[in-house]
């Protein structure tokens, strides 16, 4: 035990930047997957047809494809095309495009769940189509959505590991590092597990406070 | 709001002629013809499916129409012609000619995620572009005329739905239209609010307010029009004064109508 705490005080920095690189992925994934949720949500309930077939056809292949191989394929394709992205960008752009995909079907639940005439008494009050969405629909939706939002962000946190093998030097890789360094494999998979809860408790708290402060009366 | 004895243009504010509307292959409206004047109260009476409430949606362009036209204070609204072809207008300009018209629905409609306040105010603030205080202040004073003005910031569902009803009414009034479209706004109701209701509009009809309504209330259509219009299988088939329509009708339909609502 003492020898656990020894070695992580004297790996403090190198798993302190993990975590904090595991933190801004995490978060940059999930503020813009969700902005690219919202176009796709409402571009599958609201799109002219060939928009609504391109964000459908976009949701299924995100979807259906695991997201190791979206890391991958996001840190190698752009080379073919000359493009060469860094790996925390080509991350990012992976876990972004598979988050904006759930939160897109997420968002299409939510608005598809809108009574009709929530749209009619808002029209009916001389709102145009983007004011109704902006003041009517989505602020009812998203309130539907948080859980299941919630759980997506959790989902990201725990998918920022797949960066690994991308050479992305989040809490994974760092403490697989520290590993091959004293071997104390079972004590630092341990610790490292325990941060990931404990990001994670935090984010399904947060989660709750919110929703209490935002649930109709 | 200007009463129907300071101005009386010669024009009628609204002015339906020869609407037509289907759903698919079923016509629903006819070629409809019906004027309303500034100031005036018409009541649409007619049994389920005579085309009553379509005609209401047609007027706030929630629906679209194949033919005919519906002018309000002499602007075509909903479509316009280019080129001898017939145009539904853009999404901007819709906007703008629902904000003319204030409609109140069945099943009310209350913005959940808002205050009685909050409802009034949307449209106040995102169409008219009030600052939130003014709005505020405009909302407070509509939810006080329809007598809820210590519920302004309640949410809808702590509001009975007779409360909610007015506050819609308020909402739709607080923006000043030039027509006031109310669709059975007190079928949802349980009979012992449909009172508080009726006597709001009923108050809003005595201060001058242009109305027209569908009700399945055959006292209150009485008691608060000018005009009564009897609808039938898409077609208008008697209008007139209350007291002509209830005490003297003369089409079979509407004289069948008027027995069949007595029973009950």
């Amino acid at each position: 035990m003492d020898d656990l705490i020894t070695e992580a005080w004297d790996a403090r920095d190198v798993i302190l930047g993990g975590l904090l690189q595991t933190l801004s992925i995490s978060a940059l994934a999930i503020v813009l997957g969700t902005l690219l949720g919202v176009l796709v949500g409402v571009a599958l309930v609201y799109g002219a047809w060939p928009l609504r077939l391109a964000a459908r056809a976009y949701a299924d292949v995100m979807r259906g494809t695991p997201v190791l191989v979206l890391v991958l394929a996001a840190f190698y394709m752009p080379a073919v095309l000359g493009l060469h992205l860094q790996p925390f960008a080509a991350g990012v752009l992976a876990l972004t495009l598979f988050c904006g995909a759930h939160i897109g079907e997420l968002i299409r639940g939510a608005l598809g769940s809108i009574p009709r005439g929530q749209t009619e008494a808002a029209k009916a009050v001389g709102l145009t189509f983007f004011g109704v969405l902006a003041h009517v629909l989505l602020p009812q939706a998203l309130r539907s959505l948080l859980p299941p939002w919630i759980n997506t962000c959790v989902e990201m946190v725990k998918a920022s590991t797949l960066l690994s093998v991308i050479g992305v030097g989040e809490l994974l890789l760092r403490t697989q590092e520290i590993i091959g360094r004293n071997f104390m494999t079972l004590q630092f998979y341990l610790l490292v597990g325990a941060l990931y809860l404990v990001v994670n408790f935090a984010i399904e708290q947060a989660g709750k406070a919110l929703e209490r402060r935002v649930a109709f009366r | 709001m200007p009463s129907a004895e300071t101005s009386a243009p010669a024009r009628p504010l609204l002015a339906i002629r020869g609407l037509r509307k289907s759903f698919g292959a079923t016509e629903i409206l006819k070629g409809v013809d019906l004027d309303v004047r500034q100031g005036e109260v018409v009541s649409i009476i007619g049994s389920s499916g005579s085309g009553k409430t379509t005609l209401l949606r047609c007027v706030n362009l929630l629906e679209e129409f194949q033919g005919g036209e519906v002018l309000l204070d002499g602007e075509p609204v909903g479509y316009r012609e280019q080129a001898g072809r017939r145009l539904r207008l853009k999404d901007r300009d819709l906007a703008r000619q629902r904000a003319q018209t204030g409609m109140v629905f069945q099943s009310f409609n209350l913005f959940p995620h808002l205050s009685a306040a909050g409802n009034v105010m949307l449209g106040l603030r995102k169409v008219k572009g009030m600052g939130k205080a003014e709005a505020r202040a405009v909302a407070e004073r509509w939810l006080a005329r329809v007598g809820l003005a210590e519920r302004a910031d309640h949410a809808p569902s702590q509001l009975s739905g007779g409360q909610q009803q007015r506050v819609a009414i308020a909402r739709a009034l607080a923006m000043e239209p030039k027509l006031v479209l109310l669709d059975e706004i007190t079928s949802a109701l349980d009979p012992e609010l449909v009172g508080e209701v009726l006597a709001t509009v009923k108050a809003l009809a005595g201060e001058g307010a242009t109305l027209l309504l569908v009700t399945h209330e055959m006292r209150f259509a009485r008691d608060v029009s000018n005009t009564v219009v009897f609808m039938e299988k898409g077609l208008v088939a008697e209008r007139g004064p209350p007291g002509d329509l209830f005490g003297n009708p003369r089409h079979p339909r509407l004289i069948e109508f008027l027995r069949g609502t007595r029973d009950h």
